[in-house]
């Protein structure tokens, strides 16, 4: 009887580590999933604003805000070359 | 009593027939479905539960020589409705439109009830968040790659085009597009009842991202290149203009201009803009072809640097034809004196004394009538006659830069040549691939000699030559404070097309030169092609193009002042 009794526990037990463990699993596959798609998304957001940051720096605009602030290429002759 | 329990007995056995007939049943089918039909069903629910997603690459980046980003690759969104499960066609139309996306009726009409009709392209990450926030049912978001170039115009046909898919078709993007482009990994998920997917294995993104190509090219060369060369295109209203500058020492070619040019980033109008002048296109050189026909006479010993020669007072008898200079000099002039001048009979009784023979040979041997090996796509070879072909004009013409078609790439290449000693180099854009996975990086794109040319003593004497053209001759406008500059200019006649002569009205204007000039730094080619308004002479259209470009690029390279300001 004992032995039954103990038998039959272990088998329960058995089914509830497995079960408890395939839902482990699942969860855990979610949670990757979902890291996944914050992953891309970050990538993403950090893609544009590396180019963001690029197309603000392009020489040709800043060549053109340097203009409109009066901002010139000093003359030759106006440079003191300091040895 | 009695009767009623024997009916009540023979219900309960019915019952329990019918019962038993029905699980009965049941497990037949049970046995059915389980043994026979096995197969089939596990196909269906595989089907249903199981994705295979192809996880499309992001494609790498160009980058410049300080590793400025010139061509990136960024997520956009095609904005979709699907039509059979909208609910309030209305408020999906307002919020698309407060979103600054507007649904053509007719459009929705063409295409009918579909569960697929695209309404917007392009759309940032930022306004899909928005409508997302909405939750409105029917409208669904597909996700690509599109190729973005920050810098606009510049660099524009190096880096060149790509489809919608993402495949290069012109410049860097065509010709490292199996670096660029990237592994497509097949992924494999599990959907829920709900639809949910669920993944079983985290992707790094940098292992699907296509290779960076680094250029040896620096954006700011390029830009400084790029500005005064448009600057001039637009002064002179030219056909074409090509600059180029290259590194003489190791080949790397540190900006290289053609126009007209375009905006990779926008809708390209004009075909024909795709095409890359400075590799593409040959066009006759005239007097900057000069040096090679004195540098072969001076290798092969036939002439020396301190041989005279006699001008024929600007008027010279060849094959029939008179063949004029602009100067008439009745007396003995030196080698470097006939290139100060630019004197086409000086380098015509050099190229004689020569001989056609040797002359071809060291044409070839500075690399024109073939491949330079640059890595960019779609290089011409350039026109030169087969030597058995040659008439008793052939040598005369081709010894001042008529009668061949060189490439803008091909003679800064022979230039450089020159600059570096008499070692020809093979010119490159690339200098480095690196996997950002592994952070492998590919060293294949070093400096390479193609051969040596002429040796380092001729190499010298052809610079002094060339310094002096500058100092005392017809390259005088690209002289610049500071430095020492050697260089030749070229104006060279275009042939009419229809009367099949040399035009008196179209010209290409050029200038190519060394700074500093017995130890250059740089090489520097400048091509105005047709220019009009005025002046068509090299030495006033293209001479003072270089002088500006070469003043900021070796004030921007540090390089050494070699000439004492006095």
């Amino acid at each position: 009887m004992y032995k039954s009794f103990l038998l039959i526990t272990f088998i329960i037990f058995s089914i509830f580590v497995y079960l408890w463990q395939q839902n482990i699993s699942t969860r855990l596959a979610y949670k990757v999933n979902n890291l996944q798609v914050e992953y891309d998304k970050i990538n993403s957001e950090n893609d544009i604003l590396r180019l963001k940051i690029n197309s603000i720096l392009s020489l040709e605009k800043m060549y053109k805000i340097a203009n409109e602030k009066g901002l010139l290429c000093p003359d030759e002759k106006s440079i003191i070359y300091i040895d | 009593m009695k009767k009623n329990t024997k009916d009540e007995n023979n219900r309960k056995t019915v019952l329990a027939i019918i019962v038993l007939t029905v699980f009965f049943l049941l497990l037949l089918k049970l046995i059915y479905v389980q043994i026979f039909l096995h197969s089939k069903i596990n196909r269906v629910v595989d089907r249903m539960v199981n994705r295979k997603n192809i996880e499309i690459p992001k494609r790498g980046n160009i980058l410049d020589s300080r590793a400025n980003i010139l061509a990136t690759s960024v997520k956009r969104y095609t904005v979709f409705l699907d039509t059979r499960i909208i609910e309030d066609f209305n408020k999906v139309k307002t919020v698309l439109f407060k979103n600054g996306i507007k649904i053509k009726e007719k459009r929705i009409s063409d295409f009918g009830n579909a569960a697929y009709v695209p309404i917007a392209f392009n759309v940032n990450m930022d306004i899909v968040n928005n409508i997302k926030n909405e939750k409105l049912k029917g409208i669904g978001f597909e996700s690509k790659y599109t190729r973005q170039y920050p810098e606009g115009r510049l660099l524009s046909h190096i880096l060149g085009i790509t489809d919608c898919d993402g495949n290069g078709l012109e410049g860097i993007e065509k010709m490292y597009n199996s670096y660029l482009s990237g592994n497509y990994i097949t992924t494999k998920m599990y959907r829920d009842g709900l639809g949910h997917v669920i993944r079983d294995k985290f992707i790094d993104g940098l292992k699907l991202q296509g290779q960076n190509v680094e250029l040896c090219i620096d954006r700011n060369i390029q830009f400084i290149a790029e500005q005064e060369l448009r600057n001039a295109f637009k002064k002179y209203n030219a056909k074409k203009a090509i600059c180029i500058v290259q590194d003489p020492t190791e080949g790397k070619i540190l900006a290289m201009v053609s126009l007209p040019d375009f905006n990779s980033s926008t809708k390209i109008k004009n075909i024909g803009f795709l095409r890359n002048a400075a590799i593409s296109d040959v066009y006759e050189p005239g007097s900057t072809f000069k040096v090679v026909a004195i540098a072969a006479a001076l290798e092969t010993g036939k002439v020396k640097y301190s041989d005279k020669f006699y001008l024929e007072n600007g008027k010279f008898r060849i094959a029939g034809h008179t063949i004029k200079d602009d100067h008439k000099v009745k007396e003995l002039v030196s080698l470097s004196r006939i290139m100060e001048i630019s004197s086409n009979i000086g380098v015509i009784k050099i190229a004689q004394k020569l001989g056609k023979e040797d002359f071809y040979r060291y044409i070839r041997k500075f690399g024109f009538y073939s491949l330079t090996g640059i890595d960019l796509p779609g290089e011409a070879k350039g026109l030169l006659m087969e030597i058995k072909n040659w008439n008793s004009l052939t040598l005369p013409n081709i010894s001042f830069g008529q009668g061949i078609g060189v490439t803008a790439v091909q003679l800064i290449n022979a230039f450089s040549c020159i600059a570096n000693d008499g070692v020809l180099k093979k010119p490159y854009v690339v200098q480095k691939i690196e996997n950002l996975y592994d952070k492998t990086e590919s060293n294949i794109f070093k400096s390479k000699e193609i051969r040596r040319v002429v040796s380092v003593e001729t190499a010298r004497q052809l610079k002094k030559i060339l310094k002096n053209a500058v100092d005392f001759g017809t390259g005088k406008n690209a002289k610049i404070l500071g430095y020492t500059v050697g260089g030749k200019t070229g104006t060279a006649q275009k042939v009419d097309l229809i009367t099949k002569t040399y035009s008196t009205k179209c010209y290409t204007a050029s200038f190519c030169g060394m700074i500093p000039a017995m130890n250059p730094k740089v090489v520097i080619l400048v091509i105005i092609d047709e220019p009009k308004g005025g002046s068509y002479y090299a030495s006033s259209v293209a001479s003072p193009i270089f002088a500006a470009i070469a003043k900021r690029v070796t004030e921007y390279l540090g390089v050494e002042k070699d000439d004492i300001i006095k």
